[in-house]
């Protein structure tokens, strides 16, 4: 485990979120508490700990999903690429196309494949003409390493996929939309090991062109995937740093506790 | 098991026989079973003795009995000029014809033989009272068969009818100055002839209504005509109005009190008892706007204002039926709220909302309170384009209107066509419930 942690080891990269003193409270209940994080660009940072810790709800804040919940109140700066995305002239719409979003359980459209991930560019205008879209299209499932088992099937239902298919065409739906960062809300809790592992797979190839936050229950996972870790324990950012470190020498008890077992 | 002061395990008794409390807990349960079975089989019976009494009644009405006649349309009487000329022709009324059709059943009389059992008036009150009419309608649609001999199926007068159907007896008719015994005896000569027969009547399902003199000649087809044209005022107006409510009481509007107080009034409305639409149209669109009475468009307003909250209700239904996650799909590739709305979530709810406004329109299809109060019960006894029950302005009945009108006459020939009548408007509220159904069925997707 260790030799396989110092191969991952990065160099200093360029920052591509910020956040600074978060809050989020849902109605009366005080859901994150004065997170403070920076994500690296061209990074997969895994966001680990027990449920209800504020992982997803932290997630959710990076697009603005949080503001489709009425009693959902954010405080505090998240800035990507230095602009504040709870700024009032930041259309939280053009935010997400920005920042892409896989869910937990695969959701695709009940469209074709090929509606599935042209959805996306069709709203946003990306493609000029039929052949461009198709090309968006094909390069959007290739990088959502499903090409070769869709190609020839694209008028076919995406939910007549399997559960691991359809989480794959479901990030090349978010990929086709050409987004910087891609946060991914326990993309393989709903599939099976070996979906898994091709999910992860991918994962690790999209760090090339994308900053990847991902939340995930599963510590092997966040070991396996991620480049950073953060460890959230009843709403606060216990710790953050290199996952290797993390999971070999934590600095906080709590974190030593949750990676041990004993907590969680 | 109940034993639980004692410090000893309990032991259970065999397992072979059950014991008294699982023995009275069956017993319970084969009890409210039996009675479940009981209530459903009363439904059953329920529905049962009304399906039979609406058939056994109704179908009668499809029926009517026709004398069949050769009538000679003598020149000298219809047309003096001789050139055919209708504008002149029209001045004969239907006074006038009355002479041809004696002569033709006088002839019909001496033909099969039976002079002298029946006098010339008597032999007249076996027709309908519009047989003349009809006769003129014909001889003015076809003016060149003038000066010909042609074969006419007239309608025979209800009394006739009924004795036909069983529904006049001769005891029957004792204290009844319509039809005589002598009468009735002729009329069992005509069916041995062939002359008098009982045949399918389209009239009924297309024809216009008929005076207290007539039942034999009154029809539905009118008042379909009125109901079809307040359908489509329903649908024009409650569909959109509906949807676009629940759409943005659903997923834009605030959840706050206001929103809440807005709910709690929709469901209320659905439960307001037609009348008081009824009332509150006429005071709104008639005395206040002034738009005509009896007319489709106040009918089709007022019946829009009653399927409203049964649309919204089901709509907003179906949309909540729709998965967050889909929503969620939408906005992470970012669409917004209204892109998300109309090109996911309303595709996905069309099916239960079409089906609540078949079902919307289906009881306002069947409604008769608020149609009374706005005079919805026009007397209209032609057919469109001669007649005025033509457009959304125009003077109307409507299907359950006219139903309730043929139920009040005093005629029980009226009665067997408000039965009649009741089985059109069932055959048509089963085709849009089978038509909501099939919609259903074809448009459910599966997530």
């Amino acid at each position: 485990m260790k030799d396989l942690m110092a191969e991952r080891t990065v160099d200093t990269q360029k920052l591509k979120i910020s956040a600074r003193n978060v809050q989020v409270y849902y109605g009366d209940t005080h859901a994150i508490k004065d997170v403070n994080v920076d994500i690296e660009d061209k990074t997969v940072t895994a966001f680990i700990g027990p449920s209800g810790c504020g992982k997803s709800t932290f997630l959710r804040c990076i697009n603005r999903m949080n503001d489709t919940i009425d009693v959902c109140r954010v405080q505090g700066d998240i800035m990507i690429d230095g602009e504040d995305i709870y700024d009032k002239r930041v259309d939280p719409v053009q935010l997400r196309a920005k920042v892409g979003m896989v869910f937990q359980k695969p959701n695709p459209f009940p469209k074709s494949i090929y509606d599935n991930v042209a959805y996306g560019p069709r709203i946003h205008g990306l493609a000029k003409n039929k052949a461009d879209l198709d090309d968006i299209v094909e390069r959007a499932l290739r990088r959502g390493a499903i090409w070769n088992e869709v190609k020839d099937r694209l008028d076919a239902p995406g939910t007549g996929l399997s559960g691991g298919q359809q989480q794959r065409l479901c990030i090349a739906r978010a990929v086709a939309t050409e987004p910087e960062v891609l946060l991914m809300d326990e993309p393989c809790s709903a599939l099976d090991p070996i979906a898994t592992a091709q999910v992860e797979e991918l994962i690790d190839e999209l760090r090339q062109n994308y900053s990847v936050v991902i939340v995930t229950h599963s510590m092997q996972q966040a070991a396996r995937v991620s480049q950073k870790t953060a460890f959230f324990h009843l709403g606060n950012l216990v710790e953050y740093g290199e996952t290797g470190t993390i999971f070999t020498n934590p600095t906080d008890p709590r974190t030593e506790s949750y990676i041990t077992g004993r907590i969680g | 098991m109940t034993d639980m002061t004692s410090d000893t395990p309990h032991v259970h008794g065999t397992l072979l026989q059950a014991d008294a409390r699982t023995r009275k807990r069956n017993a319970a349960e084969t009890r409210f079973k039996f009675y479940g079975i009981l209530a459903i089989a009363v439904g059953l019976l329920m529905l049962v003795i009304l399906l039979f009494n609406i058939v056994s009644r109704g179908t009668g009405a499809f029926t009517q009995t026709f004398v069949t006649l050769d009538v000679a349309l003598v020149e000298d009487k219809l047309d003096k000029s001789g050139n055919r000329n209708i504008e002149e022709m029209k001045k004969v009324s239907t006074f006038g014809y009355a002479p041809l059709l004696k002569a033709a059943m006088t002839d019909m009389v001496e033909k099969t033989g039976m002079e002298g059992q029946i006098s010339a008036a008597d032999m007249a009150g076996i027709l309908s009272k519009g047989a003349p009419a009809q006769l003129r309608d014909y001889v003015l649609a076809n003016p060149d068969k003038v000066g010909q001999q042609v074969s006419f199926n007239f309608l025979a007068s209800s009394r006739v009818d009924g004795y036909m159907k069983g529904r006049v007896s001769r005891e029957s008719i004792a204290n009844d100055k319509s039809i005589s015994a002598e009468q009735l005896d002729f009329v069992d000569k005509l069916i041995e002839q062939g002359i008098l027969k009982k045949k399918f009547n389209l009239s009924f399902i297309t024809g216009a209504d008929a005076s207290d003199a007539r039942p034999e000649a009154a029809g539905m087809g009118v008042a379909m005509l009125g109901s079809f044209f307040m359908m489509l005022v329903v649908l024009v107006l409650a569909l959109p109005i509906g949807v676009a409510a629940s759409i943005y009481l659903e997923e834009f509007a605030p959840k706050n009190w206001i929103t809440d107080i807005i709910e709690v009034n929709i469901s209320n409305l659905a439960a307001v008892p037609s009348i008081v639409f009824g009332i509150l149209g006429l005071a709104v669109f008639i005395n206040y706007m002034h738009l005509p009475t009896s007319a489709p468009l106040v009918g089709g307003l007022v019946l829009t204002l009653m399927t409203l909250p049964t649309i919204i209700i089901s709509t907003r239904a179906s949309l909540k039926a729709v998965p967050p996650s889909i929503r969620d799909a939408a906005l992470g590739v970012g669409a917004s709220k209204m892109q998300s709305v109309f090109h996911h979530v309303l595709p996905l709810a069309a099916p239960g909302i079409l089906t609540g406004t078949i079902i919307g329109l289906a009881q306002a299809l069947g409604e008769t309170a608020p149609l009374l109060l706005i005079g919805m019960v026009g007397f209209i006894a032609s057919n469109p384009p001669d007649g005025i029950a033509s457009g959304l302005l125009a003077p109307n009945s409507a299907m359950p209107a006219q139903i309730y009108e043929w139920a009040k006459r005093a005629d029980p020939a009226f009665y067997e066509r408000a039965w009649g009548g009741i089985i059109i408007l069932l055959v048509f509220l089963l085709a849009m419930n089978t038509i909501a159904v099939i919609l259903r069925r074809r448009f459910e997707r599966r997530w």
